[in-house]
């Protein structure tokens, strides 16, 4: 291994010596580091523990009713349709496969936005990067579906745009966000936003993985609990929506 | 909270969900929890990885399912890191490409769709990290395979009892999440990652701990 090659890595920058004086100092022992690693990941276990029982006290009535609202739409005809960019992207396909493809229980229909990387960049080099889920949800989209977005910064501009797009179909809307939810907690289009009160982007999204992992789990229970008769997405609505 | 635009169903009453809700988020502490355990082991894992990058190596991550989406979490965390002023680094996910997955499935076997790419595109001084969340997936268990016939360090993120991957002689580190739930697991799976991606930039920036005598 060339150690010129690693010499060559930029500076570090001040917050990380900050974050880990021990291994900035003079002499570092290698045992001490490795024990000074080993206690930061302890810490940020510690943290995300902490992180999703605050997240359960201040959200247990909205999970519900939103679990609930989600087994009135699926029960209905409905579809989930997910999104997000990044990370979320992939959180946005885990929603998706998720739900049509359970560890256990039915499956239901589910469809990520972002798995497309032919409609994804056709839109955004054609029209550009902001309406890459609006679209596919103005093509897809019915009254009775559900629209589940993601973004830890609360920013996104394509998420916002999709979720205008979807709350005027009249899709049901379910948005995850993070410090203190961006410009997705400024919108009338969202029925369900659970925002985690963090700003680690790391342990907002460990947060909205459960979120979303137990709204899968409340809906399953939610929709055995109702035993709504599947009446399917009504035509006539489909037609009005129409533009 | 229920809005004047829930309009299209009724909003049944919250009755066992209050219940399920508590008993979801209780379930999901211990496992948590014991990530801290496995403290030591993520810091040698970090090192280890670290100098696999020094040395010019990409890292490649696979995994089916919910699991896949974790590998592309991960391929992006290094690729295009959140923090500013973070180092990107090599990374690809094996599940992205859908016409070399479905390719490799329908001619040579879904057992080979990570193995045959790791054998046409990894070179040895590369990382190979999986994620299954129960050990036992054949795809994933031939793609460590190659990997360590090919010469990269391989790392397994495991969950349920850590299946046959747990102590298979293919797998230089494995971590495993005790939890029966594949969903539990891969939440503990996501801060797993999220550590070893810093833990890895902080043994970047401080050459001296990559010398070779240190590293096993």
């Amino acid at each position: 291994m060339s150690m010129t090659e690693v010499s060559e890595l930029p500076g570090v920058p001040a917050c990380m010596r900050e974050l880990y004086p021990f291994l900035y100092a003079q002499e570092t022992a290698p045992d001490a580091v490795l024990a000074e690693v080993a206690r930061s990941t302890a810490e940020k276990a510690d943290e995300i523990v902490r992180l999703r029982r605050e997240v359960a006290a201040l959200y247990a009535n909205d999970l519900s009713a939103c679990a609930y609202a989600m087994a009135g739409r699926f029960a209905g005809g409905g579809r989930l349709f997910t999104f997000g960019n990044g990370g979320s992207s992939t959180d946005a396909q885990d929603v998706a496969t998720t739900f049509v493809h359970p560890p256990t229980g039915r499956p239901l229909p589910a469809l990520s936005l972002t798995c497309d990387v032919a409609v994804v960049t056709a839109l955004s080099n054609d029209v550009g990067f902001e309406v890459v889920f609006a679209r596919q949800i103005a093509a897809f989209g019915r009254r009775c579906d559900i629209a589940l977005g993601l973004s830890t910064s609360g920013g996104s501009a394509n998420v916002v745009q999709a979720f205008e797009e979807a709350a005027g179909r009249g899709l049901l809307t379910i948005g995850m966000a993070g410090y203190h939810g961006g410009r997705l907690a400024e919108l009338d289009s969202i029925d369900h936003l659970f925002v985690i009160p963090s700003s680690s982007v790391h342990r907002i999204q460990e947060a909205q993985t459960t979120v979303y992992h137990v709204l899968w789990e409340l809906t399953l229970r939610a929709m055995a609990e109702l035993e709504v008769t599947a009446a399917g997405c009504p035509a006539l609505e489909l037609e009005g929506d129409m533009s | 909270m229920v809005t004047m635009r829930e309009s299209v169903v009724g909003v049944g009453p919250p009755v066992s969900v209050g219940t399920a809700i508590r008993d979801a988020f209780v379930r999901r502490e211990q496992a948590a929890g014991e990530l801290a355990a496995d403290a030591v082991r993520m810091a040698i894992i970090c090192r280890d990885m670290a100098a696999r990058f020094a040395r010019g190596g990409k890292l490649i991550v696979f995994g089916n399912g919910g699991a896949g989406t974790d590998a592309g979490h991960i391929a992006v965390e290094f690729m295009h890191p959140v923090i500013v002023g973070k180092r990107a680094l090599p990374a690809l996910a094996l599940a992205n490409d859908g016409a070399t997955v479905t390719g490799i499935g329908a001619r040579e076997g879904f057992a080979e769709v990570f193995a045959y790419q790791l054998r046409h595109f990894a070179d040895p001084e590369d990382i190979a990290l999986a994620v299954s969340p129960d050990g036992r997936e054949a795809s994933v268990g031939r793609g460590l395979e190659a990997a360590r016939e090919a010469g990269l360090l391989t790392v397994a993120l495991l969950g349920g009892d850590g299946g046959d991957l747990a102590e298979a002689a293919t797998v230089d580190h494995a971590l495993v999440v005790r939890s029966a739930d594949p969903l539990v697991v891969k939440e503990v799976h996501v801060t797993t990652y999220h550590v070893l991606w810093e833990l890895v930039h902080v043994f970047l920036e401080q050459p001296g701990l990559l010398s070779p005598a240190l590293i096993a």
